[in-house]
This record gives C-alpha cells, sequence and structure tokens, in this order.
C-alpha cells in the first residue's frame, strides 16, 4: 500500500466515522461565534441607541437639530455593528473554521436588521426626521463603509468609517441651510428619504461592505 | 537557600541624569505607535471637504475665514481625536498587558500622560498644518487685515480637551465599544449642545463651536470696523483648559496610579481644574451681544477692544467717491458699477452726497437667537453729507459672491441713496415719493426694493433679506407721475431738480406741479 492509498484510505474512513452535525451542535457554533464577536454586547449599544434616540425625541431640537439627531444615533448603531468584526482568534481561526463566512454574513445582517428596527421602533410616535426609509438607508449606508473600514483597516479601527461619515453627513446637512447644498447622492443622509439615487448608494456600500467581511473578514491583527 | 528562595539583590540603580530624556524617549515610542496618526487622514479629509472648501468659497474676509474655521475644524477633528484616544487609553486591558506594565519602572499615570500626549501632538500637528494652509492662502488672498489668532487658540485648546475625555473614558471603561461610543458622544457635545443656546447670556456658549450670537451663520460684518473680541475665547479657552487639567489629573486618583502623594496632587488639581471650567461656564453665561455684533464678557472686557479699527478706506475715483473698509477692497468695483446709475441722477444736486463711505453695522439681541443688524444713524448726515452705506454682506444671511453682492447692492443701495437726496422717507408727499421713483426708473434700477428713505436691515433668519413692498404702485397717480418725470431728458430733469428740490424737500410741491 503506497502512501496515497493509505491517505485515501484514512480520509474515508473519517468521513464515515464522522457524527452526522447535531443541530445543537449548529447554535453552540453560533453563540461562540456571538460570544467572541461581542455581540450581546453589541445589541445591548444598539439598544441604547434607540432609547438614547426615544429619549431625545422627546427634547425640543430646532429643525436642524432635529434633522442631525436621527443622524447620530444611526452611527453610533452602525459603529456598534462594525466593530463586532473584530476577531480576538485571528489565523487559527481563519484556518479552521469553514462557517466562518457565513456566520459573519449572518451576524452583519442581523445586527444591521436589528439595528435598523430598533431605530425605527424608537421614532414610533414621535417625530423622527426622514422616518424609517431614512433610518433604514443611513443604518444599511454606514454599516456597510464601517464594514469596508473593517476589512481594509482592521475590526478595532473600523469605527472610523462610520464616524468619520457622520460628520460629513451632518455637514451635508447644514448645507442645505448654508449654501452651496451638497447634492451628491453619495452623503445620502443629507439627501431626502425617498431620493432614489442616494438610496442606491447606500446599497451598493452596503452591499460591497457585506461581501467584503463575507468573504474576507475582517484584517486584523491577533494581539488586537 | 537555593536560587529560587533566595532575596533578591536589590540593587539601586544610578539615578537618571536627565529624566527629561526618559520622558522624551517615552513620548517618542508612543508617537510612533499612536492610533491618532492613522486617524489623521481621516481629519485631514474631514477638514478639507467641510471646512477648507467652504472657507475658500467665502470672500477672502480674516473674520469670516477664521470664524468659520473654527466651527468647522472642531468638528472635523474632535471625532478623530476622541476616538483615538480613547482606543489608545483602553489598550493596555485590549492587550491584556495591563500586569505585564503594572511592574515597570514608571508609575502607571506617567506612561498613561505619554500615550495621551502622543495623541495630542499628532492631533495638534494635523491641526496646525491645516491651519498654515487656510491661513496661508488668505494671507496671500486677502487685501488687509491679519490673522485671528484666538479662534485658532481655542481650537488648540480644545484638542487637547477632546484627547482627554475619549483617553478618559478609553481608560477608566476598557472596552472595543468604548472608542467608537466617545466618537459619537463627542459629535454629539459639540454639535447639538448648541441647540440649547438662547440669546447672548446663555452659558452654553462657552461650548468651542460658538464664536459669535449662535444662529447667525458666518457674518462678515464683524471685526472689520471693530476689533475682534477676546472676552468669549478667553472664557472658552479657560474653560477648556481647566477640563484637559481635571480629566488628567483625574487619571491619577485610581489607586496604584502613583503614590499617595501623587494622589493627593492630582485630587487638588482635579478640584483646581473643575473650578477653572466652572468658573469659565459661569462668566460665559454673563456674556451679551454689544453693539458691533461680538459677545462681551464685563469681567473680561478690556475696554480699549471698544475703539474703532484704524485704517485708510479704499475709494473710488469717481465723481462722488465710493469709500469701503480695506478689507472689502475686492468688492469696491463692483460696488461702484452698482451705484452708477443713482449716483448719475443725482451729482451735483443740493444736498446730494458729495461721498459714499461704508459704515459699521450695529447689533441688537432679539427674543430668543435673533438678531436684527441695521445702520446706526440716518443713512445720510454730515456737512459735506456723507451717505453711510452697509454692503450686503454686513448683514446677516447666506456669503454672497461678488456679482450677488453687486446686483443686491444695486436693487437697495441704488434707491436708497436717490431717496435720502429727496428726504423721501415715510411720510414724505407724494411728490417726493413720484420723483424718487422717477429718477430710480430713470436710472435703469428696479422700483421695487428698499422703500424710499429706509436702510437696509435683516432679521437673524439665514437667507432672509428685508423685501417690503414698493411704495410708488403701478396704477396710482404717483406712479404716473413718476413715468412722466423718468420720461424728461436727464438735463431737464436735473434743471428741474435744482431749481425746485428744496421745495420738494419741504414737502411744498404737489404731484400737479411736477414736470
Amino acid at each position: 500500500m503506497t502512501a496515497d492509498r493509505v491517505r485515501e484510505v484514512t480520509a474515508a474512513q473519517h468521513r464515515k466515522t464522522r457524527p452526522a452535525r447535531p443541530p445543537r451542535a449548529g447554535v453552540r457554533l453560533a453563540r461562540l461565534y456571538a460570544a467572541s464577536r461581542r455581540i450581546p454586547a453589541a445589541v445591548a449599544a444598539i439598544a441604547a441607541c434607540a432609547i438614547g434616540l426615544r429619549i431625545a425625541l422627546a427634547g425640543h431640537w430646532d429643525s436642524y437639530g432635529a434633522l442631525q439627531l436621527p443622524l447620530v444615533f444611526e452611527a453610533g448603531a452602525a459603529a456598534a455593528i462594525t466593530v463586532t468584526t473584530a476577531s480576538p482568534h485571528g489565523d487559527p481561526e481563519r484556518v479552521a473554521g469553514r462557517w466562518l463566512p457565513f456566520l459573519r454574513l449572518a451576524a452583519a445582517l442581523a445586527l444591521t436588521a436589528a439595528a435598523a428596527s430598533a431605530l425605527a421602533a424608537a421614532g414610533t410616535g414621535a417625530h423622527l426626521a426622514g422616518g424609517t426609509l431614512d433610518a433604514l438607508r443611513n443604518v444599511a449606508g454606514m454599516t456597510g463603509i464601517g464594514l469596508l473600514c473593517a476589512a481594509a483597516l482592521g475590526g478595532g479601527l473600523a469605527w472610523a468609517g462610520p464616524t468619520g461619515y457622520l460628520v460629513l453627513g451632518a455637514y451635508g446637512l447644514y448645507t442645505q441651510w448654508h449654501g452651496p447644498a451638497l447634492t451628491t447622492p453619495w452623503i445620502w443622509p443629507a439627501r431626502p428619504p425617498h431620493d432614489l439615487g442616494a438610496a442606491i448608494c447606500a446599497g451598493l456600500v452596503f452591499t460591497l461592505g457585506i461581501a467584503a467581511i463575507t468573504v474576507r473578514g475582517a484584517r486584523d491583527p491577533a494581539g488586537e | 537557600m537555593n536560587t529560587t528562595n533566595a532575596p533578591a539583590v536589590s540593587r539601586q540603580l544610578p539615578a537618571t541624569r536627565r529624566p527629561g530624556r526618559t520622558a522624551a524617549r517615552l513620548l517618542r515610542l508612543e508617537l510612533r505607535h499612536n492610533a491618532m496618526l492613522w486617524m489623521l487622514p481621516v481629519a485631514i479629509a474631514l477638514f478639507w471637504l467641510t471646512t477648507y472648501r467652504k472657507a475658500m468659497a467665502m470672500p477672502p474676509l480674516w473674520n469670516l475665514r477664521a470664524t468659520s474655521m473654527q466651527s468647522g475644524t472642531l468638528l472635523a477633528f474632535a471625532c478623530p481625536v476622541a476616538g483615538a484616544a480613547a482606543w489608545t487609553g483602553s489598550r493596555e486591558t485590549r492587550r491584556h498587558t495591563t500586569e505585564m506594565v503594572t511592574v515597570a519602572a514608571r508609575p502607571r499615570w506617567a506612561r498613561l500622560l505619554a500615550a495621551w500626549a502622543a495623541a495630542t501632538c499628532w492631533a495638534m500637528a494635523g491641526y496646525l498644518a491645516c491651519l498654515a494652509v487656510l491661513y496661508g492662502v488668505t494671507a496671500q488672498q486677502a487685501s488687509w487685515g491679519g490673522p485671528l489668532w484666538w479662534p485658532a487658540a481655542v481650537l488648540a485648546a480644545s484638542l487637547p480637551a477632546f484627547s482627554a475625555a475619549g483617553f478618559a473614558a478609553g481608560t477608566l471603561l476598557p472596552s472595543r465599544f468604548t472608542a467608537p461610543l466617545a466618537t459619537v458622544a463627542a459629535f454629539f457635545v459639540v454639535a447639538l449642545s448648541t441647540q440649547l443656546i438662547a440669546g447672548s447670556q446663555s452659558y452654553w456658549q462657552v461650548s468651542p463651536l460658538v464664536t459669535g450670537p449662535w444662529d447667525t451663520g458666518p457674518d462678515a460684518g464683524v471685526a472689520t470696523f471693530y476689533p475682534y473680541l477676546p472676552d468669549l475665547p478667553i472664557a472658552q479657552v479657560m474653560f477648556l483648559a481647566g477640563l484637559t487639567i481635571a480629566l488628567l489629573a483625574a487619571l491619577a486618583l485610581p489607586r496604584g496610579s502613583g503614590g499617595r502623594g501623587l494622589r493627593a496632587a492630582a485630587a487638588a488639581v482635579t478640584t483646581a481644574g473643575l473650578l477653572a471650567a466652572g468658573t469659565a461656564v459661569a462668566l460665559a453665561g454673563t456674556g451679551k451681544l454689544d453693539a458691533h455684533g461680538m459677545i462681551t464678557i464685563p469681567a473680561l472686557h478690556d475696554a480699549a477692544s471698544d475703539r474703532p479699527v484704524r485704517f485708510t478706506p479704499a475709494c473710488s475715483h469717481t465723481a462722488i467717491p465710493v469709500c469701503l473698509n480695506p478689507a472689502y477692497a475686492s468688492y469696491l468695483p463692483a460696488t461702484v458699477t452698482a451705484v452708477a446709475p443713482a449716483l448719475s441722477e443725482i451729482a451735483g444736486l443740493p444736498g446730494a452726497p458729495v461721498r459714499i463711505s461704508q459704515a459699521a453695522a450695529t447689533y441688537q439681541q432679539q427674543a430668543g437667537n435673533a438678531v436684527s443688524v441695521r445702520l446706526d444713524g440716518p443713512p445720510i448726515s454730515g456737512r459735506p453729507p456723507v451717505y453711510h452705506l452697509l454692503l450686503p454682506d454686513q448683514l446677516l444671511g447666506p456669503t454672497m459672491t461678488t456679482s450677488e453682492l453687486a446686483a443686491e447692492v444695486r436693487s437697495s443701495a441704488g434707491p436708497a441713496i436717490v431717496a435720502s437726496v429727496i428726504a423721501d422717507r415715510p411720510g414724505a408727499s407724494q411728490a417726493q415719493h413720484a420723483v424718487t421713483a422717477g429718477l430710480i426708473i430713470a436710472a435703469g434700477l428696479p422700483l421695487q426694493g428698499l422703500p424710499p428713505g429706509t436702510t437696509p436691515a435683516a432679521d437673524s433668519r439665514p437667507g432672509v433679506r428685508s423685501q417690503p413692498p414698493p411704495e410708488v404702485a403701478p396704477g396710482s397717480p404717483a406712479y404716473a407721475a413718476a413715468r412722466r418725470f423718468a420720461a424728461l431728458a436727464a438735463p431737464a430733469r436735473h434743471a428741474w431738480l435744482m431749481r425746485h428740490l428744496t421745495a420738494l424737500r419741504a414737502g411744498r410741491i404737489t404731484l400737479r406741479q411736477l414736470p
């Protein structure tokens, strides 16, 4: 028996003896992944953003402040999502975890949906500038920026993307008062909620971010 | 006794001859690894997009660009600085090196201070580079004046404060979420705290974002005829410095940060810093809007700052010279062209101005954050008479291009100059209204404009300028007389005015007596 033959037989036996993955193992894997990425803390941060928005909406704001207000909390929620991309395990996990891309995809999508839902719910019954569509577009777009930053810079510093974009978005809103107004759809927070170009830009950035984080994951040094 | 349980020989190391070298080496190490270095491109890109481009679109006036820079640069740098400092502050916990560095020779507080200093140094380096570019370009473009250093000083005090706040958050609450939340919190505090400002006596004016009466937007009218008042910037710098000192000293308060003496001293310094910050807030609450458009704080005010700035006006070489503050010299050709039609109609008449001279605006606080801006006194005064002009840029509202300003001067100042010569003010006779309207029509100026006898004024709403309805409505007898008067040949109009202007101004001419 040659060495190749030995390897084939061993592999065949291994396939036969490997037990079918019980459903609980998948749940455990997801739970471990969530714990390693601090996803519960991120959910808590998103909830805090939604509660903060709700409390803030109860206050009196002028029209400029009312427009900026949701953007601040949307950026906070997006930054919290992007922070979860940082892996504490580094290369060993990349090599061994074949479910990792699916876990990254599921986590990013679930957290984004949770953030958009929580912020929209926070605005229910109050005057949320831009409404639910605006919140969904802004959260998705800023999360996409954060995920792209995570793939490029690393999960630890990925928050720089959404928070930097927060300043840009707020400036875009400011230019509606003190022109010349910035009308590019790439600064989507400054566009009306039904603006198709802005929605396409935000959606494109989100799609690219999700794709990058799913395929590549965050560029993280193991020490972080 | 073996080698493992033998007492360690404590050998006194020779004291460092120059302790500053150790601190400098520590700072150098921190500078090489600080996260703020990676945040600088973000901050500079935000500065370019939100501040530099906006400033370059403004007229090259030092006051306008410096105050605009203070607000814009603060927003561009505060978030990255706070985030990077929080990231740096949480480093030991994040990398699980707390125990490893605890046994280091330097006290924990000294190590933390070096890390904070590195983040602040990078932020300051980036800010100073941005400031140099903006002020350098403005120096080449501005026709008069010099850099305003107080806005720059407020920014220079702001960055260490935001860095200290972020660093304290990262050190005391170390988590991977601390840095992003500190960044968003910094933005929230800077951008939205100003919502609480109501009038010029608000404590919230201590926010470094505030450069003058809030909600009025960039105002080209301040700090050209009178000096830039340092009252509010002094209070802001005091607040920021106190806050920075208090936050940094508070880092030495937890057990293990240093010896008992160090912690006692830190407690005293923290208290002093908080007292300084609180005093600054209280001082900001005593501020009020002065007549020249700036916030004065009585306890910090220097009466010498109320003296007007001395300057040699930039004047045109026309029959009736138009003289502007040299800061606005770039507007002179456009202004001369804009008022030329009106001046050609009144030149040589008795009581006509011998000079059109730009005047300082007078500011008055209204309800809430509203501010009124107007000319102080009659538009025409003195012997020989001088017409006092307010350029549209001196009023509140969006900043204008030169062509927009010329159009505004043509439609508002032109009719107002004619009306001032005819003494056409509210309550004047129908004949005065008609002659004024006739001269305006003859000069090719729009009849719709400021009502005769009034001067431009603006409320504080951005983009809103006064546009009252015309006094002489089409279809009225005064309008018909105006059309008739305008149809006369220019020498005939002039000759009639030379003979009858005194009687007309006194209200002794009726509509029927008009040619």
